[in-house]
């Protein structure tokens, strides 16, 4: 089970006849399970047009998209329910705070599980336990979400997802306008809730430095192409990233520029500061 | 005179959770400065405060000599723009080229010098050929050129990035600021509200905003010589600076080194 993606390709309509290419020949396949994944790529090169395909919001123009072992063709099948697909893989889109609209924290999250028609005191069940994995204690329940900050306004729309229990999450740039302290404790937090679940999390994200530290997958889109699938690390191995749009995350430029003024021979795939920090001590002291 | 010079300004939507607290404030004209601060430090308040869009509880803001109120508030509208984070926020006109003709039509610019100046600020920001385009076929960064170039259109003396490149891909991202450096090189006030430090070190002076009032400011080498106050001020330095501040506590840190990292982490 998990997503399968066969020989994609969506266009948009353009101008006149013309059409505009958004997805070309993708087949790709990602586990509802224990997979934490970024997908990557410049404004325009695809990301939200393939993360919309995962969840049936939209439908390809030619190929197969099997959500959970439902085919998802361009013909629409009135058999099919797709709102239990919308239900199975969660969507989040960017800024989704601006789509909280209930008076209480509580009913904000309560309304995804009761539009799947989850009876009420479960649903009030789930929002609890959702609240909790997002790191926000009960006494939240009853707040106005307009009184909340920024970040506990993202955790709530987080939460309102999650409450839907989906096999697998996907985010649409979740940490664009959250300061650092903000980005890391969301980041955190999906690593958690994908340690403890075991539920597949997808990020879309322009930030490399996340990317290497808490992802274990890539996607690189470029025009609609699906140009790489595979670890962080044999990605920024890589010396042609830039050719995607690419940048290397902060610590890996840090280092290469060191090895090459002072001729050193660090191991500059390091993930994090502190790691960067004990390899060049290391060096320096030995 | 300064330009923007702001004496004490309190404001609060609750008086027990005051957002800005006794702010003051100055910006000399033609200086690129950027007021850092973490989420909810107020800094997106002060800026609002700053164009009108709220006013102060108390204290004054002056701006090219004239006290901020309601009847002057329209006039200091002409002299200092503001582009958002979210550009489909600011977004106005059906096509580029209304966008663009807005803030002119509401000044009451004549037609013909209207039709010449909407040609000559979509050229500057390189949207010209993109003038019959709707909001929906422009990327972020574009729709980003197309709010600056109606702030251009009217001849204004300053503009604010509320956070204005957080939201654009890291290649959108470096045309904006080469942009911003341009406009200011060409006698603009720039004034970047952000809370990446990476951005923050292409400003002349840095002001740090935290708890609604002016915590720190100064030139950036001056600030990035105590760490301490960006950490406080729940902000991050740049990785480089990062790395050679623990190296320095670890004694591992050599000289080349230390001015190595400096100089990469401040070259913009």
């Amino acid at each position: 089970m998990g997503i399968q993606f066969k020989e994609v390709s969506f266009q948009y309509p353009g101008w006149g006849k013309q059409f505009f290419e958004a997805l070309k020949d993708i087949s790709l396949t990602i586990n509802d399970k224990d997979e934490f994944i970024a997908l990557v790529g410049e404004t325009g090169s695809g990301k939200s047009t393939l993360a919309q395909h995962m969840n049936a919001l939209i439908f390809p123009t030619s190929g197969t998209v099997e959500i959970n072992g439902v085919p998802i063709t361009a013909k629409r099948n009135k058999k099919i329910k797709y709102n239990s697909i919308r239900q199975q893989i969660g969507l989040v889109f960017q800024f989704p705070e601006y789509q909280l609209f209930e008076e209480t924290v509580e009913k904000d999250i309560m309304f995804g599980p009761k539009n799947f028609r989850v009876p009420e005191e479960e649903a009030r069940e789930m929002a609890k336990k959702a609240l909790n994995m997002v790191g926000l204690s009960d006494k939240y329940l009853t707040r106005n979400p307009f009184n909340l900050s920024g970040g506990e306004k993202k955790r709530v729309s987080i939460a309102g997802i999650l409450a839907m229990n989906p096999k697998i999450l996907i985010l649409d740039e979740p940490t664009s306008g959250l300061d650092p302290a903000g980005k890391k404790l969301l980041m955190n937090l999906f690593k958690s809730i994908q340690k403890e679940t075991g539920k597949t999390i997808i990020i879309i994200t322009h930030d490399m430095d996340l990317v290497y530290e808490y992802t274990n997958r890539v996607l690189v889109l470029n025009e609609g192409m699906l140009e790489f699938d595979g670890t962080p690390d044999y990605l920024f191995h890589r010396h042609d990233i830039d050719k995607w749009h690419l940048d290397y995350p902060a610590t890996i430029s840090v280092l290469r520029a060191i090895n090459d003024k002072f001729h050193y021979n660090l191991d500059i795939y390091q993930k994090t500061i502190d790691a960067a920090v004990s390899t060049i001590a290391k060096a320096v002291q030995s | 005179m300064s330009y923007i010079d702001i004496q004490n300004i309190n404001f609060a939507y609750h008086p027990k959770r005051p957002i800005l607290q006794n702010l003051s404030l100055s910006i000399d004209k033609g200086q690129w400065i950027a007021i850092l601060g973490h989420n909810g430090s107020g800094k997106s308040t002060l800026a609002k405060a700053i164009i009108g869009l709220l006013e102060p509880d108390f204290g004054t803001i002056d701006i090219d000599g004239m006290t901020l109120s309601p009847t002057t508030v329209y006039e200091i509208r002409k002299k200092i723009g503001i582009v958002f984070q979210n550009p489909d926020n600011q977004f106005v006109g059906v096509t580029v080229r209304d966008d663009i003709a807005f803030g002119m039509e509401n000044l009451g610019v004549p037609q013909a010098e209207m039709l010449e100046k909407i040609d000559f600020y979509a050229e500057k920001v390189g949207m010209k050929a993109f003038l019959d385009k709707e909001p929906a076929e422009l990327s972020g960064g574009q729709k980003q050129r197309v709010a600056i170039a109606g702030i251009l259109a009217m001849q204004m003396d300053a503009i604010i990035f509320d956070e204005a490149t957080s939201m654009l891909d890291p290649t959108a991202r470096r045309e904006l600021m080469d942009y911003i450096r341009e406009l200011h090189n060409e006698g603009l006030t720039i004034i970047m509200i952000t809370h990446d430090i990476e951005e923050a070190l292409w400003a002349q002076r840095l002001v740090i905003i935290k708890d609604g009032t002016v915590f720190r400011q100064g030139t950036r080498e001056e600030l990035l010589k105590e760490p301490v106050t960006f950490i406080e001020a729940g902000l991050e330095l740049p990785v480089g600076l990062q790395i050679s501040n623990a190296l320095k506590q670890m004694n591992a840190l050599s000289l080349e080194l230390e001015e190595h990292l400096w100089e990469s982490s401040l070259k913009k």
